[in-house]
């Protein structure tokens, strides 16, 4: 009797979280599948909810200049990047010098990126997902440089400093971006400077550098100071310690920090809305899309709505353990 | 780093002093605090002002409740954990502007929610200038959840079981477990939960911008009316964004000094 009520109990339990991830999701299934229906099957009033007609058009809309563009060799072209990446992922495995593989695994994907518009007529869209990348991956590289280097010298000599980073830190939060928008925008303009995309990546980096160098500094606070001490007792010198002994065993705190300033760069809207004339990233196309006056259809806005999360489902799938890691750790001291 | 900061906010200071139009911005004027007698006679303010303590005071108290009972709820599983928690990030991690459109097409024509909707009460659901808050209310549960389910989640691993066994001895039910056990143990996570919560709520402008292209100022939280006075089309108003963007400011910490202190203390007494 008892064990009944105890498996009643989990299926309760259960039922409760399937519940919520439901209510959690079915905004991506819907957008998921009003991306491969036809227009026609979008605008009545009662949604076709199984049994219609599946299309890559609105693809094809979003990101080809040819609406006629053959998908087939689109998927070619990410089936045979995959096979190379799949492939140097597997001699990876087996190798005990890991990082050229890894170089390589980013060299296919930067020369893939360089082939892909080569190879197919590609709309401004694809200009704005390059963009997007481009912000992202300078703003995450500048921040973690220098919130490493910050945050491992307020975790060494701290004295009042972890304090004050923190409230400058959580300060920087509270402000509404407005307040720091139109100083950067005014005086982007008066300097002519306006649109470039470095002025983006430096905005970026300035507001989330504060709680970059916080988070790294409290990953920093884990690693023990005698370990470092001992390998200087060895002979290495402080930089040596640095480089060999702490940040290999950072990476957890580094992949978990780079993440959440990707996840910040990638979805900022307002910065680049305000300071990006032309050079859009893909948030601030996507709702000119959504908002503008031209015939855009229900359909498009959701394949548009895929394809910029695609990238960061991936990422997070790859990376879930970290970035549970980085918000319980982070959190947790704070 | 000081300067990344502190500068830009001289400039938005000084700023709000001034008559500057996004036109010619090299051109302006002192004029002293006549922006900030404009702001606060303006009634979109004082909308805006409106919309944004309601989204706060639904937002907050709303997301923390669930956040909480999600959390105690993925402490009790093991199974399937990581899958709970894969799809619970969704919302967290997507585009903010991606998850508003793909919440609003819910609602649109065509969409799932408005279906059901109509299937209920025989009505067409349309979003309108009235109904528009609460589904912008929606969407800010819908995405800040999450981000709560994980913090407190992180934060009951690390009770020890043996307390919450010696409280069920000791006769406490679920209830007084969790207000006795549960709760004080993760006091100073929810308290870390609340303060991010009404930061990010008080500014929030991207789920609102996206509903203010569609039905106009009735979407405008403070955020957004400030982008709007001082950025929109060729007549934005700099001088006057500025003012409203400087009383944002001290809203916000006249709300959160004594987080802000109380935290500082904390971090003091750490050492």
């Amino acid at each position: 009797m008892k064990q009944l009520r105890s498996y009643s109990k989990t299926a309760g339990i259960h039922g409760a979280l399937l519940a919520v991830i439901i209510v959690s999701s079915v905004p991506f299934y819907w957008a998921a599948q009003t991306s491969i229906k036809f227009t026609r099957d979008t605008i009545r009033r009662k949604p076709t909810l199984w049994g219609f007609d599946v299309t890559a058009d609105p693809y094809r809309k979003f990101w080809f200049v040819d609406e006629e563009q053959n998908m087939w060799a689109v998927g070619l072209f990410f089936l045979a990047l995959g096979a190379v990446i799949a492939a140097i992922l597997f001699i990876r495995k087996r190798c005990e010098t890991t990082w050229p593989l890894t170089l390589a695994v980013l060299g296919s994907l930067w020369v893939a990126l360089n082939l892909f518009p080569k190879t197919f007529d590609m709309n401004r869209e694809f200009d704005y997902f390059v963009n997007s990348i481009f912000v992202t991956v300078l703003t995450v590289i500048i921040s973690i440089s220098i919130g490493m280097l910050a945050g491992y010298g307020l975790a060494r000599y701290s004295g009042l400093s972890g304090a004050v980073i923190l409230i400058v830190a959580l300060g920087f939060r509270a402000l509404p971006r407005t307040a720091f928008v139109l100083p950067y925008f005014y005086v982007a303009k008066e300097l002519g400077i306006l649109d470039s995309r470095l002025v983006i990546v430096l905005a970026l980096v300035a507001v989330n550098q504060p709680f970059t160098i916080w988070m790294l500094r409290s990953f920093f606070m884990e690693v023990p100071r005698e370990i470092e001490e001992a390998a200087m007792i060895d002979g290495a010198t402080r930089l040596q310690a640095f480089r060999m002994v702490v940040v290999p065993m950072m990476w957890p705190g580094i992949i978990a920090t780079s993440l959440f300033t990707l996840l910040l760069a990638y979805n900022e809207f307002l910065f680049v809305r305000v300071l990006a004339v032309t050079n859009w990233t893909l948030p601030v196309a996507i709702s000119a899309l959504a908002g503008g006056d031209s015939a855009t259809t229900v359909t498009e806005g959701a394949a548009a709505a895929v394809s910029i999360t695609l990238p960061i489902v991936i990422m997070i799938i790859i990376f879930q353990k970290h970035l549970v890691k980085g918000l319980g750790a982070g959190a947790v001291k704070g | 780093m000081a300067t990344l900061m502190v500068f830009p906010l001289v400039t938005t200071i000084v700023l709000s002093f001034n008559r500057i139009f996004l036109r010619d911005l090299s051109h302006r004027e002192w004029i002293g605090f006549a922006n900030y007698t404009d702001v606060l006679s303006d009634p979109d303010f004082w909308d805006a002002v409106q919309l944004t303590t309601l989204f706060v005071v639904t937002v907050v108290p709303i997301h923390l409740a669930l956040g909480f009972g999600i959390a105690s709820l993925l402490d009790r599983v093991v199974r399937g954990r990581k899958m709970y928690m894969a799809l619970l990030l969704l919302p967290f991690i997507v585009t903010p502007v991606v998850g508003t459109l793909m919440v609003r097409d819910l609602f649109d024509r065509g969409g799932l929610l408005a279906w059901l909707w109509e299937v209920l009460t025989d009505d067409p659901f349309v979003i309108t200038s009235g109904n528009v808050k609460w589904i912008l209310i929606i969407h800010g549960i819908w995405s800040t959840t999450p981000f709560a389910v994980i913090v407190f989640f992180a934060g009951m691993q690390t009770l020890p079981g043996e307390r919450l066994e010696a409280a069920e001895i000791d006769g406490a039910g679920f209830w007084a477990k969790q207000r006795f056990v549960m709760i004080p143990h993760l006091r100073s996570l929810i308290i870390f939960v609340l303060l991010i919560s009404i930061m990010d709520s008080y500014r929030a402008f991207d789920s609102a911008f996206v509903f203010g292209q569609s039905v106009g100022k009735s979407a405008h939280t403070v955020m957004v009316y400030n982008f709007d006075v001082a950025l929109r089309g060729q007549f934005g108003r700099i001088g006057k964004g500025s003012a409203i963007a400087v009383i944002t400011i001290i809203g916000i910490f006249v709300v959160l000094i004594p987080f802000l202190r109380k935290s500082y203390k904390e971090q003091i007494a750490e050492r």
